[in-house]
């Protein structure tokens, strides 16, 4: 089957620098971070990951992410919703530099599950 | 009988003040909104004023950058697919749920419908377009179509209120709103609903200014005490704005039995295209003639029973000019002689906004007993010979307004308010 190339009209600005997005994460957030590309240690990544989804919950929790058990749940206990979830996959991506698969991003429920996601993808990242 | 709508409230966010009160004094004394303004940071630009939105600001397209004044309050939630009139929506739509005595839960069961109107967002949209291509596709913020494209406040505000009546948005350009809000009319009149959510709301950016500066329609005058200057023989283009208007509609019946006080009665409307051409209006302003006489037709009423007129007029030379022409014909052809006012001279033109920001200011001239004046008219052009243009506002108490508005493509709307017996 004969492939077509549909025309696009406009070309501009590069894509967004992922680092520059974090400036809207607490000072703290921002230093773990920081953290983490000076000593690679992927346990510096927790506090960044409960920033990110503080940062995209719909409703803000009335407790702090980080006082939560882990085994609480993205959608059912915390309420995000679908376009939420998309939205931290997109962060997460361009902060990180990998890609998320729709198959991975139903494999994570909890807040758990999401810590160890993402130690699991950035730990395969070329150069570690 | 058919059902009577009814304004039982209105909110405002406009250049000249974002609450009754303010709106009020500003009409009463004809005080404009205008600020200088550098659009792109290009001083070179011939463009110099705005009717600024005071207290918001939209520095980037990332909404944590966003701020407005702190007696609104905007939901988290919502903000993420809002564009910057979504968030002057917002304010206007409490306002106006609030002077109606409604709340949240009295929105849901199916007899409060929602029609809304704007240009989509350009701001909003560039930078996303720019992001997929720079990505070739690859990466898009997930919000970015439902915060740009036209719709996105039905989009938004139907699913922050939990409505689930009729849901709309109509795009006509500058005579979006007033589409709205005839159509919103219909839904009651028709016992589709009992009650309707009109909500006009445009961006205040230099991307959706200065584009009209490309079709030579904005006003190069750097004073902001003259630069708009509806049917002055010096007008040279509008003066852009932004903001949001919300309007509640209810059935009169509805209204009573709530106990709510009704505002203004909205008795008629119509429309009528010019079939003329893309972005002039027509020389002799034959599309508008022909919508306001049948607004005064559906509301059952002669032209010499209007007391006020608020005029489209924008402050272009060919606008302004055909306005006049039909204004003539509709009226003083008629013996008629209502006073009018184009209200453009002090907030400027807010395009899809305009027609409901007008609509809000005739119920205001209806319940409050006065009729805003023809600010910065100094020299009337010489089509407007005949036109009762008041050069301050009045304390009279008209028993009937016309509100016009007029689009691209030769769309004209007018409706008919009427106070309430």
């Amino acid at each position: 089957m004969k492939t077509s190339s549909l025309p696009a009209s406009v070309h501009s600005t590069p894509a967004p620098n992922p680092a520059e997005s974090l400036r809207h994460l607490p000072v703290s957030a921002r230093a773990a971070f920081a953290q983490f590309q000076d000593d690679g240690n992927l346990s510096s990544l927790d506090p960044v990951v409960l920033a990110i989804l503080e940062d995209f919950i719909p409703r803000r929790s009335a407790v702090p992410l980080a006082d939560l058990p882990g085994t609480t749940r993205l959608i059912e206990d915390l309420g995000f919703d679908s376009v939420a979830i998309t939205e931290v996959v997109f962060f997460t991506e361009d902060l990180f530099g990998f890609t998320i698969s729709n198959e991975e991003i139903i494999s994570v429920r909890t807040l758990d599950d999401l810590r160890s996601f993402i130690h699991r993808k950035v730990a395969l990242q070329p150069g570690r | 009988m058919m059902p009577l709508p009814v304004i039982t409230g209105v909110g405002f966010i406009t250049s000249i003040g974002h609450d009754r009160a303010t709106v009020l004094r500003h009409l009463r004394e004809l005080r404009h909104g205008f600020e200088t303004v550098e659009f792109f940071g290009n001083p070179d630009l011939p463009v110099k004023v705005a009717g600024t939105i005071k207290g918001f600001a939209f520095p980037t397209t990332n909404w944590r950058d966003w701020s407005w004044p702190d007696q609104f309050s905007v939901d988290r939630e919502l903000l993420r697919g809002l564009a910057p009139h979504g968030v002057y929506a917002v304010c206007a739509l409490q306002q106006a749920l609030a002077e109606a005595g409604l709340d949240l839960a009295d929105l849901s069961d199916g007899t409060t419908g929602l029609f809304c109107a704007s240009a989509g967002s350009a701001f909003m949209l560039g930078p996303f377009l720019a992001q997929l291509h720079a990505t070739r596709g690859e990466r898009g913020n997930p919000m970015g179509i439902i915060s740009s494209i036209a719709g996105t406040l039905n989009f938004n505000l139907a699913a922050h209120y939990k409505i689930s009546g009729a849901v709309c948005g109509f795009v006509s350009a500058c005579a979006s709103s007033s589409h709205a809000l005839g159509y919103a009319m219909d839904e009651i009149r028709l016992g589709r609903q009992q009650r309707m959510l009109v909500v006009g709301a445009e961006d205040l950016t230099a991307e959706g200014i200065v584009s009209f500066s490309s079709l030579r329609a904005l006003s190069h005058n750097p004073d902001p005490n003259t630069a708009s200057r509806p049917f002055d023989r010096r007008r040279d283009g509008f003066v852009g704005t932004g903001g949001a208007v919300a309007i509640i509609l209810e059935d009169a019946a509805v209204a009573r039995q709530r106990g709510v006080h009704i505002q203004a009665e909205l008795i008629g409307w119509g429309q009528a295209g010019d079939g003329h051409s893309v972005a002039i209006s027509h020389p002799e302003g034959a599309g508008l003639r022909e919508a306001m006489r049948r607004s005064l037709a559906d509301a059952s009423v002669n032209a010499s029973e209007i007391s006020y007129v608020n005029a489209h007029a924008t402050s272009t030379p060919g606008g302004d000019r055909s306005e006049a022409l039909a204004l003539r014909a509709v009226f003083n052809a008629n013996g008629a002689t209502p006073r009018i006012s184009s209200t453009k001279a002090l907030t400027g033109h807010g395009l899809s906004l305009a027609g409901a920001m007008e609509a809000a200011f005739c119920t205001l001239a209806i319940a409050e007993n006065f009729i805003p004046g023809a600010a910065h008219l100094t020299e009337p052009d010489p089509e407007c010979e005949g036109l009762d243009l008041p050069r301050t506002s009045l304390e009279e108490s008209p028993r009937l307004a016309l509100n016009n508005s007029s689009g691209f493509g030769g769309s004209n709307v007018c409706h008919v308010l009427r106070r309430p017996a």
